[in-house]
């Protein structure tokens, strides 16, 4: 095979993946057409489950695995493939980087497509630099941090971090634009635009669902994102020369690689051709030492090279690539900051004192301590609730827990006879529960007090009974007492009270979402009664 | 417009401008949206009442509700060649069919074929539902009804909620989901509940999952409201499901210990008798309930049912 053909080869590969990865992104959803697996409605057994494996990115994702394998001691389910992918960068170099990577495709299409530098500041700007320690430091950090007991990973892996981008900032974002087109479309009365808005709705409704998506701090992951991409006009690639800790992870790896550059200096013409393609900044000029740590296997530089002074080749030498740069000062301090990372995260007491009551945790989280540990922060979860109700915490959870998912009541609930979310979440921070064991065992996400000041019949103001009627438990955990209340006026008004019975409730919160008392809505939901915790009761178990 | 030469950037700009101007011009246009034509219901019709029963052990569903159509005088008597008909079950609730929050999917299913075989040029179910509509047209069977019968599954999608006249007593301008409105003929399917509040969840009451807006404040008037939207919304004929029935823990349910068997199809072109039948198998008086109560002395229809056509069907 021609170079010029394994360039196409890698090209046509990192569309494929990067394909892929958009389009499990827009699968990751309950689906709205009607070709799902209606049999389900007539067995008890059977859950809603996707039908496409939305997790395999995150499974093809060492880092992932690692991370979890050293804090949460678990292995996650699929790991081997994050395994495979190790023993592939043992032997072949960073190609997860060069060829899979979709967050490396998105850096690589920004850097082509409309390169910010020219000529010789190109060239500069390809030299390696000491900056590209600091996605060793990252990594050093991440992993240290995961040993101790909280597991940061996921706030700088890239799969994670495209995936939580895209799925709570740009897809959301772009929804909620062409929806207010849509809608105004629909309530002007010329009938051409109202036909057009249905249609178009039927259309892209599949990729952006059918009504409007919001996530709390949706703004501060959506511009993380632009930043990150914003850097390519700096340096091509910088996120994954200067930043990515599962690069950095994949360049200590490929120290062994035996896909190697061979160079022929005597041919060398130093037009410097290769440096102005490199793509790693792994110093692939003939006169300089290849850095194989920082080399994301693209084969530009082979490619380009007029003179053939530069070849990829396998070599069976034994002999061990450049050692990664990493520096012992930077990776003594990074150890530091790891060790001491958990322990700030605690400082706030939200894991050993006392847990905030907005803290609604998804049914079938594991304890919060252990949640920490596994909790990627991916969105997967947040993409796939149905009622969007799971939304990233901003300080619910503490430092440690930040971007964590919790439910958010007056934006969605959580369905009674619904459990998709424990079934995509790739590292079982959230188990795989099924709807029989939610409502048998029962698992309680936490529980709802009535707040009588505000309340309709309590106060005095109108009847309404509408906590009680959406109540999905069977007895209602909400029950009402006929009772004749003094209204304004000292007039008698005759309504029912509603009570809540803490032993049914589940603190599902379609009571709080549904209630017509808008803002702060008459009865609320607490974290207080969740199953998970021992320590978080009310009742007397 | 010319592609072959570059635009300066202040011209894109300004060209960009231009047409999201007319985009938004046109966004904003609005013409009085009071179109709607009076609305009230009219009884000039005779009125008639048709109760089927199964009472044999493993009976039919489908082939009593086809049964029930027939005394009625067929189908056709309500759907003409061509009709864009929409079906009003009562599907609120991701629950499976066995805990009788919803519409028996077989009576959907068989109602669908019925207005097929009519002639119907296209039938839509439409629902605005509580739990999140994809679960509800899964777990209700609705959806596997739509997928056998080719009917369309309509989401209450915010485009589809128009602000619309409602000329009640208590409601005056409401959001309607539209596919009820835009319909040629319109079928009510609910399912026959208990409700802690309106005592029974029925035929009139059904509606409410026919509007968007913060319906969860309609309860604040219930009665009243239910009669105002059922005078909006005037169904062909009315077919409530009693096949199973929740008579506690309404109108959610749960739990198989909340239903009873009923095996009844009631079908009556006057919404206050089939309410007023329906009412009575669950023990209760037509005009103790509020509603029902209302809707016969605002005119709605009556639940003096001697002044209908009784019919009953056994199957």
């Amino acid at each position: 095979m021609k170079v010029r053909h394994l360039v196409w080869l890698r090209r046509i590969i990192q569309t494929f993946f990067l394909c892929l990865f958009l389009f499990l992104l827009v699968e990751s959803r309950l689906s709205q057409d009607i070709y799902v697996d209606y049999s389900i409605a007539f067995s008890t057994d059977d859950d809603i489950r996707l039908d496409q494996p939305v997790t395999f990115f995150f499974k093809l994702d060492p880092l992932i695995g690692l991370t979890s394998l050293l804090s949460g001691h678990r292995l996650i389910p699929g790991f081997l493939w994050g395994f495979g992918v190790l023993l592939i960068t043992l032997f072949f170099g960073r190609v997860f980087c060069g060829f899979i990577c979709p967050f490396g495709t998105i850096h690589h299409v920004v850097g082509a497509v409309r390169p910010a530098l020219k000529g010789d500041r190109m060239i500069r700007a390809n030299q390696k630099t000491p900056e590209q320690k600091i996605k060793y430091f990252f990594l050093v950090f991440l992993l240290i941090g995961a040993i101790v007991g909280l597991n940061l990973s996921g706030l700088m892996d890239p799969i994670t971090l495209l995936f939580r981008s895209m799925a709570l900032a740009v897809l959301p974002g772009l929804g909620a634009g062409l929806r207010s087109i849509f809608d105004a479309m629909a309530n002007s009365d010329i009938k051409v635009l109202n036909l057009i808005s249905y249609s178009a709705e039927v259309l892209l409704s599949p990729v952006f669902g059918y009504n409007v998506q919001a996530y709390q701090t949706a703004w501060f992951i959506g511009l993380v994102f632009l930043i990150i991409v914003f850097l390519n006009r700096i340096r091509p690639r910088f996120w994954c020369r200067v930043l990515c800790p599962l690069g950095a992870l994949m360049g200590i790896f490929s120290r062994t690689s035996l896909l190697k550059l061979k160079k022929y200096p005597e041919r060398c013409t130093n037009c410097n051709l290769c440096i102005k393609h490199c793509q790693g900044a792994a110093s692939p000029h003939p006169d300089q030492v290849w850095e194989a740590a920082e080399c994301i296997a693209c084969f530009n530089c082979h490619n380009i090279c007029p003179e053939e002074a530069l070849a990829f080749g396998f070599t069976l030498n034994p002999k061990l690539n450049r050692k990664p740069d990493i520096g012992r000062r930077a990776f003594l301090g990074s150890m530091l900051a790891g060790l001491s990372v958990p322990f700030l995260g605690r400082l706030d007491g939200r894991v050993d004192k006392v847990a905030d009551p907005r803290l609604i945790r998804p049914p079938g989280s594991v304890p919060e301590k252990d949640f920490l540990k596994l909790c990627q922060r991916c969105g997967l979860c947040m993409k796939v609730c149905p009622t969007n109700a799971l939304n990233p915490t901003l300080g619910e959870a503490g430092m440690a827990g930040f971007w964590t998912p919790h439910l958010i009541m007056t934006q969605g609930y959580c369905e009674y006879t619904c459990t998709l979310c424990g079934s995509v979440c790739p590292t079982g921070a959230i188990a795989n529960i099924t709807a029989r064991d939610k409502i048998e065992r029962p698992i309680k996400i936490g529980s709802v007090y009535v707040y009588r000041g505000r309340c309709l019949p309590w106060s005095g103001n109108t009847p309404c009974i509408v906590c009680e009627e959406v109540c999905p438990t069977s007895p209602k955990a909400i029950y009402l007492k006929k009772e004749t209340v003094s209204g304004p006026g000292g007039k008698k008004l005759a309504v029912q009270l509603p009570f809540v019975d803490l032993k049914q409730c589940v603190g599902c919160g379609i009571c709080e979402n549904k209630c017509p008392v808008k803002g702060l809505p008459a009865i609320r939901t607490i974290s207080a009664g969740e199953s998970r915790s021992l320590k978080n009761q009310i009742l007397l178990l | 417009m010319k592609f072959d030469k570059p635009i300066t950037r202040r011209e894109s700009i300004r060209r960009l401008l231009r047409w999201s101007g007319c985009v938004t011009l046109a966004g904003t246009v609005q013409w009085p949206s009071f179109t709607v034509p009076d609305v009230w219901a009219t009884t000039a019709q005779k009125g008639f009442i048709i109760e089927g029963r199964g009472q044999t052990d493993g009976f039919s569903v489908k082939e009593l509700t086809k049964k029930v159509f027939g005394a009625a005088g067929g189908i056709q008597r309500f759907v003409s060649r061509g009709d864009v008909v929409a079906i009003k079950p009562n599907i609120s609730w991701a629950r499976q069919p066995r805990f009788a929050a919803t519409t028996n999917p077989d009576v959907l299913s068989a109602v669908i074929e019925l207005c097929q075989e009519a002639g119907a040029s296209r039938v839509r179910i439409a629902d605005n539902t509580i739990h999140d509509a994809r679960r509800c047209f899964a777990l209700t069977g609705a959806g596997k009804v739509a997928k056998e019968t080719g009917a369309d599954l309509v989401y209450p999608r915010s485009s589809l909620m128009k602000k619309m006249k409602l000329r009640g007593n208590r409601l005056d301008v409401w959001p309607v989901f539209i596919p009820f409105v835009e319909a040629d003929k319109v079928i009510n399917l609910p399912v026959a509940k208990h409700h802690s509040l309106s005592t029974l969840t029925l035929g009139m009451k059904n509606w409410i999952g026919g509007v968007g807006g913060s319906r969860w404040s309609l309860h604040q008037d219930i009665h009243q409201s239910i009669v105002d939207l059922a005078q909006f919304f005037k169904p062909e004929v009315t077919l409530i499901d009693a096949i199973r029935i929740i008579t506690q823990n309404g109108p959610s349910g749960g739990s198989t210990d909340d239903v009873t068997f009923k095996n009844t199809l009631i079908l009556s072109n006057d919404p206050v008798a089939a309410d007023a039948r329906a009412s009575m198998l669950f023990g209760l008086k037509p005009e103790s309930i509020g509603f029902i109560h209302l809707a016969q002395k605002s005119g709605l229809g009556t639940y003096d049912f001697s002044k209908l056509e009784n019919e009953k069907v056994i199957v």
